[in-house]
């Protein structure tokens, strides 16, 4: 996230068309909940900025938030989560639920994939993914064969490979992160393998999270994975083309750009190009000029929801490979609304099956 | 047994009984982004009106707000009180209107979508309830019918009380009525006064 921001920085910097310098001032709680509100008062209150980028964990984002609103500044948050908050305080860069998990959700019905087991570290991003999937899966007369959440870190998971590859589902749904994620795809596969079952074409695993970051970390059982994100490596744009290549030139030794690279690099962006707008860097004045701001961003263009402040993004399913990128399978032919509370998302449409394609959902 | 909770409100028409103020117009965006018809009306303009074409109400409890308060004036819709003071005067009224949920000063989007869903939640579930009690009332009164029609069969037939019942029970069932009906019937009184029913809206 850090370098999508640095890159985001040099460019607007590099350039006069906007207008705009960035003098960044940077604070790292560490990925400690408790760190986040000190970081947070210091670039605040002792800085006096009323511009920050950051955060990824739902749980730090609820944690500062507070003091967003008390000193009237904006959050531009660049990562993907499970919605439920529309914050006047926060621009949310990252996908909303109906951006990511939905339509991950409606590929693997559209397979007549109808019998999941969802695993997950034990925190309120599996269990939200996990209450869409259950859902939805009610609803399509399919089922949840089994159901488990680790602590975050859990890397023992082979005698639960070992029962999914026993209980022969249509795929797995994992949101584990982490060490967690990395050690149960090898698990699994082993698991596999020792059954002579082809785990990526009989049991796939799906997730919202798996990202170009994390392939390099799982090693040999790598590829052929699915993965919903609004952003691949491998989006063919104009400007995905430049980014990569400003990406491989100096942060190369990270592996490609992943989506929260590019979320955060779009956030910086977007932030540069509401100041520009309004004339100020003021918190109000900006946050008003963001209101339908739209950026051309690597994923295609990218737009802000003038009235929840999520983005207008396209959804797209990635197959992962082994030479450490994905293949894109399904793009949806539009951006789609941001839909943060699933308002507009409705069980019943689940009920429809075969429908191989990301439909727009709206 | 658990029951799935309502959590979508689209559409739902709700009314913000409350004066202008930074936190109403939060309230009635974050209401909008959650699909929800809202409006806010002034207290004093016809609040009962307002509230008739409500399935959900908002009312500032600071405010003198009397009639809204009032039982009798709320026919079985689901109310949110928007709570500053926490003075026990304010708050008694908000227990004695049942608020089914609240919302604290100052008003944020955090914590709407949260008061909206356990309202609604917790008015389906009294709404069960209160016609589960109903259920209950009206059998409880008609016992006496039973207990007289029982008696009535045993020396008409000359039968026990067991076969006496199971005969009352049998034609209850092959009429699709309740037990206390074919009692009332063979008794030879009249139908039974209906008693106003609530009327409860989005309650399923």
């Amino acid at each position: 996230m850090r370098a999508g921001a640095d890159l985001a920085i040099a460019e607007i910097n590099g350039s006069d068309s906007l207008g705009v310098e960035i003098e960044p001032v940077a604070v790292d709680p560490g990925g400690v909940v408790e760190n986040y509100v000190a970081g947070a008062r210091t670039l605040l209150r002792s800085h006096g900025l009323t511009h920050v980028v950051g955060c990824y964990t739902s749980s730090s984002r609820k944690e500062v938030l507070p003091l967003f609103e008390k000193q009237d500044a904006l959050l531009w948050y660049p990562s993907h989560y499970e919605g439920f908050e529309t914050s006047e305080n926060v621009v949310y860069t990252g996908a909303a639920p109906n951006q990511h998990v939905v339509p991950m959700v409606r590929h693997l019905l559209g397979q007549s994939r109808r019998r999941g087991w969802l695993i997950g570290s034990n925190y309120i991003w599996a269990w939200e993914n996990n209450r869409i999937l259950r859902e939805a899966l009610g609803a399509a007369d399919g089922s949840v064969i089994g159901e488990r959440y680790f602590p975050v870190g859990e890397t023992e998971l082979m005698d639960l490979s070992r029962q999914i590859v026993a209980d022969r589902p249509d795929f797995v749904f994992t949101t584990l992160i982490g060490s967690s994620a990395f050690a149960f795809l090898n698990q699994l596969r082993a698991a596999s393998v020792a059954e002579g079952i082809d785990q990526a074409r009989d049991i796939p695993v799906a997730s919202c999270s798996l990202s170009e970051a994390e392939l390099p970390f799982i090693g040999a059982a790598a590829a052929g994975h699915l993965s919903s994100s609004v952003y691949f490596s491998t989006v063919e744009t104009a400007e995905n083309e430049r980014f990569a290549q400003a990406w491989n030139a100096r942060f190369g030794a990270f592996g490609r750009a992943s989506a929260d690279a590019e979320a955060t690099y779009v956030a910086v962006h977007l932030l540069a190009r509401a100041a520009a707008r309004a004339g100020s860097d003021d918190f109000e004045a900006v946050r008003e000029a963001a209101r339908g701001l739209s950026f051309a961003a690597p994923q295609g263009e990218v737009t802000i929801d003038p009235e929840n402040l999520h983005c207008w993004m396209r959804p797209r399913i990635g197959r992962s490979r082994d030479n450490g990128t994905f293949e894109i399978v399904l793009e949806s032919p539009t951006a789609v609304r941001p839909d943060p509370y699933l308002t507009w998302v409705q069980d019943s449409e689940f009920r429809r099956s075969g429908d191989a394609n990301l439909r727009v959902i709206q | 047994m658990s029951r799935s909770i309502v959590k979508n409100f689209r559409g739902l028409r709700a009314v913000v009984l409350q004066y202008e103020t930074t936190g109403r117009d939060t309230l009635l965006q974050t209401l909008e982004k959650l699909g929800l018809e809202a409006r806010a009306v002034r207290p004093e303009e016809s609040a009962a009106e307002a509230a008739a074409e409500a399935e959900l109400i908002f009312v500032d409890a600071d405010e003198g707000i009397e009639p809204i308060f009032r039982k009798e004036e709320l026919p079985g819709i689901p109310l949110i009180a928007i709570v500053g003071s926490e003075a026990p005067s304010r708050l008694a009224r908000v227990v004695q209107a049942r608020a089914a949920s609240h919302i604290q000063k100052p008003v944020r989007s955090a914590g709407v979508f949260t008061a909206v869903l356990l309202a609604m939640n917790e008015h389906a579930q009294r709404c069960r309830l209160d016609s589960e009690t109903a259920g209950l009332r009206r059998r409880l009164a008609g016992r006496r019918l039973v207990v007289k029609a029982v008696i009535t069969l045993m020396t008409r037939w000359g039968i026990d009380d067991e076969d006496a019942y199971e005969r009352l029970r049998q034609d209850a069932m092959n009429r699709r009525v309740p037990v206390e009906d074919v009692a009332r019937d063979l008794l030879g009184l009249g139908p039974e006064e209906t008693s106003p029913e609530h009327k409860h809206r989005f309650s399923e």
